[in-house]
């Protein structure tokens, strides 16, 4: 409350001077505040046919007579009345509804309004910027470029000077901060001190803007409006790998991909003519939204959640408004209606995508995401790999001679083939013993109320007693997951088609947790199911088994996911196309003790015959399925002549003699072809995905919520942009890519200006708009207009160039100026808005232990990557939830804070206790508190303690003996600047305290030293060290030191 | 209402207001004599003109039980259920309610009665669970709402539903919003202090549920922990003596007001006073988690777990403390009762992990005479179903999640002693009498605080959000 009144007091004595009253910038903020709710654009909330948004709705006959506003005749304007009145029934606001009488100076704004002619304005912010002209200012010698115009123009109004420029020490270390996140180094500082070049500082911006660094200390603030995180936010909070997209945001700010660019692919690069892998990766910014992997949820809640913060997202980040007020009921303040939410939400509506998403990793639609040095490594694998397998396959003449000997001495029995990747094999034969099969029952399966019929296995008679009976292993056999690779194959004969279990490893209950492939209606089916409401799979053949046959059955699986889609059902060596009828198969499934079973699955039991089960950890190819459904023995085939043999046979033949006869000279290179290609299989496998976006080939039909609800249906709606906002263009398709194009469009008022305020954020600390997120009736006024609208439209003629308005503003006078400030101008204008000084703003969380790391000389440069675990105080995740916390080690525990793992529920609690956004929804407002908390994380958290111990360190190395010297060169890595006398002395002071202690006391010397897992130099006297490293601590806790001045 | 990014005048952490510039704020802040006597809520940090009205509850001890405890086995005593015991649960009692996705396509709903047996207590005669014999003792303490119903059917969005107001993540947690509008009594102590029971597993729950959401961060509530620093990095690390990190301060500070002394930045005296503020608290907090003081007779009435940090024992016990140093909003957590199968022996344990504690916490306040201005607070996010959740067997059970009724408890401050309020039909699962809805609790707890929950705001993008949302009715006629 009170911070608010110094900048409304600023603005009434602005008025007051200049004894007129705009309407937008006076007189909305007023209305919208206090009228809007009921006599606003919100239809159905409209108490009566009264609204004070438009000056049509306001000049209404009213019902009690007269109307609100009587141009140029307050007194006889109803609106001042009401507001005037003491009758607690006639006021407005009313009194009955908990709202305050409207201040003297509020009321008096609304007559003076109405005194000058009462005339209304469209809300300034939907009005498209042009360039303004250049004021007239009379300090023209301080205008160094527009913006100092600008600025310079506003104090003039104000009777305000601006401050001296700030010390070039100061300098350089505010616009390294800004623009790289870390402080400069020495070097950087004195080569800036003695260049007396007249563009020395744009020298410096020029090569801070060329720096690796900037791009990610711009991604930084992206990543918070893009809610980027490595889990995914609800309930159990599962991961999510989203990574690679990160690093293309610091890559692309990098190479100053024009913003419109920037904008175009993040929202529908997917949807692009001939989209490279770039731009689809780019669309991971609308897959960053929170999702739930919550069993038991209601999908359709959460999907619609997940396409309102995209269309939220998009209205913050692009368009400055609320549109999330427009979700349960039109818009009150803003001319966005209900509908307009639902046709903004349209464009995000048709996402390939569910409410419960996979808790263990990417969801779909999502893509493979190489980096470029996986690409290039890939490439070489898959090289040398092809070649590998052309040496072994310029060997086939020699391999063909060596198995025409083979076959000669074949024993007639032998019948083993396709061994790789076995986990059991089940013959068959009429010596195997029902216990290896039954294993252990479930303990609890009995006290089930229905209970089973007794396992009581009718089908293992086989018709060819040849085959070997020879179990590979018992009962712990065939735990499969939905992401394992797998076949399972066998021979039947059923009697019985219509419902029968074959084989399963599952809990023997209707729909039990686990796998099973059963006979239905004639029909295969195979079910998975971890829990059988919302974690199962089952799919069915759309073919029929014919009884009283033998049939080779196989199922082979991939371990996509959805999991049908690496499932095939082979019968008699043939695909057979089958139904789905469900797939939501994406949770581990705890088999517990169930054994594997042949002759029964669900409860059910198979009545027939079986034989010749085979389980592989792999999915076998569809030769080698052909092959195992070849009843032909080893010996048989070879008997025939070569061109008689099928391919089946063939190759069954082929796979037999390469596991067992093939020599040993020829083996070899066979083993390098399979072993190449294993290699590259496995690197290709552990390449990063993301998630992107896709739309569905139909889209999804949205429709307006009502009152929000997600089942509540009420009008159907299509793609569309918010009417109030320039249309779409005619004969477009409206789909994301028109959104992203008209999200660029010069003629849409607001991104460029929503764009170019958070820019000024970034660098004053307040936007030129206060309210970064709001440019809406409820938004601020902006400070300086003008300025916002000349960068804006800079912005957009530049071609989007995000360096060039940086360089633009950091290069101004405005920007240069020392952050000095008096008690007069505090009380003028405490947040500084008109810029008649520097920014001195606290550092965000990330650059507070960037800094620090970099001035301790710990920090670890590398750029991207998977994001790493520093050091967080132990047990932060345990105590409340079933994940643990294991820090990183070694140079990983000093990366940027920008790689920091981002738990979302449990967030780390060195950057959220310095306001670091949480990541859960888009943030885009900076806040800044000060608390004890803090002073607590930056004296006692390891990350500080150990960075004080290196800086002490560097303190002894690089300066000369002497605590004088030391003290100086600590101070200027963390402050950039020479320490006065007097803060020497007092520093000095400390240092001699904690050497007599420490002097006395090595052990506790040591003991303060042994923080962090870096070793300590010992070849520094310890209580030495110690004391200095309690001086390097406390100029690492200094308010300069966190600050940027 | 203050808004919310940039601040200009600081109230610290712990509320302390602190105006002006330079040595003046500096003063004021560390002062407590210098306070400037605004009266009401501006006295602790609040908001000037809070408590809207003369508060019964100067605090507030949650107890949330995390998992949704079944009313059925606890307080919503249902007799004829023997009766309709294996039967399905009518269509006509179920009224089409939406399931979760867990029994949503089980194929019956056999009625599954309360394998507990039921006994009436005090002189109120209410009925209690055997599970449950020390909360029974105190009954005439307590004013029970067996009419309690939610939005959510999960965990995640009910229990945010519960502390937040909302179903989706984002809006402050209901000590934010009590600290936010009324400060905080303790000088050396955060207003809100949330402490969470060790080792029970179950649900996970988030930061967020004691978060500031869009207030600014110094209404979050502060972990107590039984793990390593009881608050985070409060100690001192090994090798730093107490004298030393007075100098240290010292030393600091000189430089700190030589930088306020150049620049008039406020921001440097608000930063100054909250490492003063920090150092206090290294004192004040190991003295409160330090139970050593305590009688023999608070570990006999508490239980011998008391002595075990980390346990709900030790919570109630540090949550008395923390109630007689003024902390406004003490926020416990004891996850852990969400049996969807296995119900009777898990809720056994669950009721044994808490009951003699959460009686002896009710006892102690009323022996110490801080009952009266405590309100104390028990439930979870929402109840269970009376139909069984998977295998049905004599012995064994399990129940789903039920938003539709569930009961609660409140007692102290502002609330009727011996009262129970609302009730449910045969099947506890309906309410058919007095129903109190989640907003209507949220508003209750803000009423007992002197807040009217309608006027307690804070403009966020551009609109004025309250805890209650837009609904909230207070349950006048458990007031007392």
């Amino acid at each position: 409350m009170l911070s608010l009144r110094p900048v409304a007091l600023l603005i009434f004595v602005a008025v007051a001077s200049a004894q007129e009253v705009k309407f937008n910038r006076d007189v909305r903020p007023i209305l919208s505040d206090k009228c809007f709710a009921c006599h606003g654009p919100d239809a159905q909330n409209r108490k009566t046919p009264l609204r004070l948004d438009t000056a049509e709705g306001a000049s209404v006959a009213l019902a009690g007579g007269g109307k609100a506003i009587v141009a140029g005749d307050p007194s006889v304007s109803v609106l001042i009345q009401r507001v005037k009145s003491d009758d607690p029934i006639r006021r407005m606001p009313p009194a009955y509804q908990g709202h305050d009488k409207l201040s003297d100076r509020e009321i008096g704004v609304l007559e003076r309004w109405i005194e000058q002619g009462g005339e209304f304005e469209g809300h300034w912010a939907f009005t498209p910027p042009t360039r303004p002209e250049l004021p007239q200012v009379e300090r023209a010698d301080w205008v160094r470029n527009p913006v100092d115009t600008f600025v310079m123009r506003g104090l003039e109004r104000a009777g305000l000077q601006p401050s001296p420029e700030a010390s070039k020490e100061r300098l350089i270390r505010r616009v390294t901060l800004d623009l790289t996140g870390l402080p400069p180094t020495p070097a950087e500082i004195d080569a800036f001190l003695s260049d007396s070049s007249p563009d020395a500082y744009e020298k410096v911006v020029d090569r801070l803007l060329a720096s690796p660094q900037y791009g990610e200390r711009m991604a930084s603030d992206w990543l918070d409006a893009a809610r980027y995180a490595d889990t995914n936010g609800y309930q159990s909070d599962g991961v999510r790998s989203m990574w690679r997209w990160r690093d293309w945001v610091v890559e692309s700010f990098n190479k100053n991909l024009p913003f419109d660019k920037f904008t175009v692919w993040q929202i529908a690069g997917d949807l692009l003519p001939n989209r490279t892998e770039e731009q689809l990766l780019a669309t991971a910014f609308h897959r960053n939204n929170r999702t739930s992997g919550e069993g038991g949820i209601v999908e359709e809640e959460f999907r619609v959640e997940y396409v309102a913060d995209r269309a939220e997202t998009t209205g913050t980040v692009w368009l400055g408004l609320t549109v999330g007020c427009a979700r349960c009921h039109d818009h009150k303040y803003d001319p966005i209606t209900q509908k307009d939410y639902y046709s903004l939400f349209a464009f995000f509506n048709s996402v390939p995508e569910r409410g419960l998403v996979y808790n263990f990793g990417n969801d779909g639609p999502r893509m493979k995401a190489p980096t470029p040095e996986q690409k290039t490594k890939l490439a070489a694998l898959a090289e040398e790999a092809k070649q590998a397998h052309a040496k072994w396959a310029a060997l086939e003449p020699q391999v063909e001679k060596a198995q025409r000997a083979w076959e000669k001495s074949l024993e007639p029995n032998r019948d083993e083939f396709t061994r790789e990747g076995l986990v059991a094999r089940f013959a068959l034969g009429d010596t195997l013993a029902l216990e290896a099969l039954t294993g252990v029952d479930d303990p609890d399966e009995d006290k089930s109320p229905v209970q089973p019929r007794p396992f009581t296995p009718m089908a293992f008679l086989t018709v060819r007693p040849s085959w070997t009976a020879s179990a590979t292993s018992t009962a712990a056999v065939g735990g499969f997951q939905y992401d394992d690779r797998f076949t399972v194959s066998l021979w039947m004969n059923p009697e019985k088609v219509d419902d029968a279990g074959v084989v399963s490893r599952m809990q023997d209950v209707d729909e039990g947790s686990g796998w099973g492939l059963l006979l239905h209606e004639g029909r295969l089916r195979m079910e998975f199911t971890m829990r059988h409401t919302d974690h199962s799979m089952r799919v069915e053949t759309k073919r029929t088994l014919e009884a009283g046959k033998w049939h080779h059955v196989a199922l082979t699986f991939e371990g996509k996911l959805p999991s049908h889609e690496g499932l095939t059902i082979w019968v008699d060596g043939e695909a057979w196309p089958f139904d789905v009828e469900w797939d939501d198969l994406k949770w581990p499934i705890g088999y517990r003790a169930y054994p594997f079973r042949i002759g029964a699955a669900a409860g059910r039991r198979f009545e027939g015959l079986v034989d010749e089960v085979r389980l592989y950890k792999r999915a076998l190819s569809p030769e080698e399925i052909a092959a195992l459904g070849v009843d032909a023995p080893l010996k048989t085939i070879a008997a025939k002549p070569v061109s008689e043999r099928t391919p089946a046979e063939a190759l069954k033949l082929r796979t037999a003699f390469l596991e067992d006869g093939l020599p040993p000279r020829l083996n070899v290179a066979r083993f390098q072809a399979e072993e190449a290609e294993r290699q590259r299989a496995a690197f290709e496998a552990a390449i990063p995905t993301v998630m992107v976006m896709r739309d569905m080939e139909e889209p999804r039909q949205a429709y307006v919520l009502n009152r929000g609800a997600y089942d509540a249906h009420g009008e159907p709606v299509s793609p569309n942009t918010p009417s109030a906002l320039p249309p779409l263009p005619d004969g477009v398709k409206h789909d994301r890519l028109a959104l992203a194009k008209w999200l660029v469009d010069p003629k849409n008022p607001m991104p460029a200006r929503v764009t170019v305020n958070r820019f000024w954020q970034m660098l004053f600390g307040r936007g030129i708009v206060k309210t970064v997120e709001d440019f809406g009736s409820q938004g601020e006024w902006p400070s300086h207009p003008e300025l916002l609208d000349w960068l804006a439209v800079e912005f957009v003629d530049s071609g989007w160039d995000v360096q060039h308005i940086l360089k633009t503003i950091v290069t101004s006078n405005a920007y240069r100026q020392s952050s000095r400030t008096t008690p007069e101008l505090l009380e003028r204008d405490p947040e500084n808005a008109l810029i008649a000084r520097g920014p001195r703003v606290r550092l965000p969380a990330p650059a507070i232990r960037d800094q620090a790391l970099a001035a301790s000389g710990l920090l670890n440069e590398k750029l991207g990557g998977p994001p790493v675990k520093p050091y967080q105080p132990a047990g932060l995740w345990e105590e409340v939830s079933s994940s643990s916390y294991k820090p990183d080690s070694g140079d990983k525990l000093y990366r940027r804070s920008l790689y920091t793992y981002w738990k979302r529920t449990i967030a780390p609690p060195a950057m959220t206790a310095f306001d670091a956004s949480d990541r859960e929804v888009c943030t885009v407002r900076q806040t800044r508190t000060n608390t004890p908390l803090q002073a607590l994380n930056l004296m006692n958290d390891v990350t500080y303690l150990e960075a004080s111990r290196k800086l002490a360190e560097r303190m002894m190395h690089e300066a000369g003996p002497g605590p004088e010297a030391r003290i100086e060169r600590g101070f200027r890595l963390a402050t950039a600047r020479e320490p006065e006398q007097g803060e020497v002395r007092a520093l000095e002071a400390l240092y001699q305290k904690l050497l007599r202690d420490y002097r006395k006391d090595d052990f506790e010397a040591e003991r303060y030293l042994a923080q962090g897992e870096s070793p300590r130099d010992k070849s520094l006297d310890a209580a030495e060290l110690a004391s200095y490293a309690g001086v390097a601590s406390l100029i690492l806790n200094l308010d300069e030191t966190i600050t940027k001045e | 209402m203050t808004d919310q990014g940039l601040e200009i005048t600081r109230r610290s952490f712990f509320g302390r207001t602190a105006t002006g510039i330079g040595a003046a704020a500096l003063s004021q802040m560390l002062g407590r004599d210098l306070q400037a006597k605004q009266g009401g809520a501006a006295e602790f940090g609040g908001l000037p003109g809070l408590p809207h009205f003369a508060p019964k509850a100067k605090r507030v001890i949650y107890l949330f039980m995390s998992g949704g405890p079944s009313q059925m086995e606890t307080f919503d005593y249902k007799p004829r259920l023997m009766d309709f015991a294996g039967k399905d649960l009518p269509e006509s009692i179920r009224g089409g309610q939406r399931l979760t996705g867990m029994t949503s396509t089980q194929k019956s709903f056999p009625v599954v009665p309360s394998k507990f047996s039921f006994q009436q207590h005090g002189q109120t005669g209410t009925w209690v669970s055997e599970l449950l014999p020390h909360t029974a003792k105190i009954v005439d303490e307590l004013c029970f709402i067996r009419s309690m119903h939610t939005e959510a059917i999960n965990h995640d969005p009910a229990v945010t539903f519960f502390q937040t107001g909302s179903q989706i993540a984002g809006r402050p947690s209901m000590g934010a919003w009590a600290t936010y509008g009324l400060g905080s009594e303790s000088q050396d102590l955060p207003g809100f202090v949330v402490l969470i029971t060790q080792g029970t597993g179950g649900q996970p729950i988030y930061d967020r549920l004691w978060g500031s959401g869009f207030l600014p961060t110094r209404y979050q509530g502060v972990k107590f922990r039984s793990v390593g620093d009881p608050v985070l990095w409060l100690n001192d690390p090994e090798g730093f003596e107490r004298e030393q990190r007075r100098d240290w301060l010292d030393t600091l500070n000189t430089l700190n007001r030589r930088k306020l002394d150049e620049f008039g930045d406020p921001e440097i005296a608000t930063r100054i006073a909250q490492y003063e503020m920090a150092y206090k608290m290294q004192t004040s907090v190991p003295e409160l988690t330090d139970l050593s003081g305590e009688s023999e007779r608070t570990f006999e009435l508490y239980g011998e777990d008391a002595h075990k940090p980390g346990t709900f024992a030790a919570n109630c016990l540090l949550a008395r403390r923390l109630a007689e140093r003024g902390v406004r909003f003490i926020q416990l957590y004891h996850r852990g009762w969400d049996q969807h199968g296995g119900l009777p022996k898990g809720i056994s344990r669950q009721c044994e992990d808490t009951d003699r504690a959460t009686a002896a916490l009710v006892t102690d306040l009323k022996e110490r005479g801080l009952l009266e201005d405590t309100l104390v607070i028990w439930g979870g996010e929402f109840g269970r179903t009376v139909y069984c959740q998977g295998r049905l067997t004599p012995e064994d059970y399990g129940r789903d999640h039920h938003p539709r009724c569930f009961t609660m408890w409140m007692a102290g401050g502002g609330i009727k002693p011996g009262m129970t309020i609302g009730e449910t039909d045969e099947y506890s699962y309906n309410v058919t009498a007095d129903p109190v809805h989640v907003h209507d609790m949220q508003a209750t707890i803000l009423h007992c605080l002197g807040i009217d929950h309608e006027k307690l705001t804070f403009k966020y993008r551009g609109r004025y959000f309250r805890l209650t949302d837009v609904a909230g009715n207070v349950v006048d006629k458990i007031l007392s």
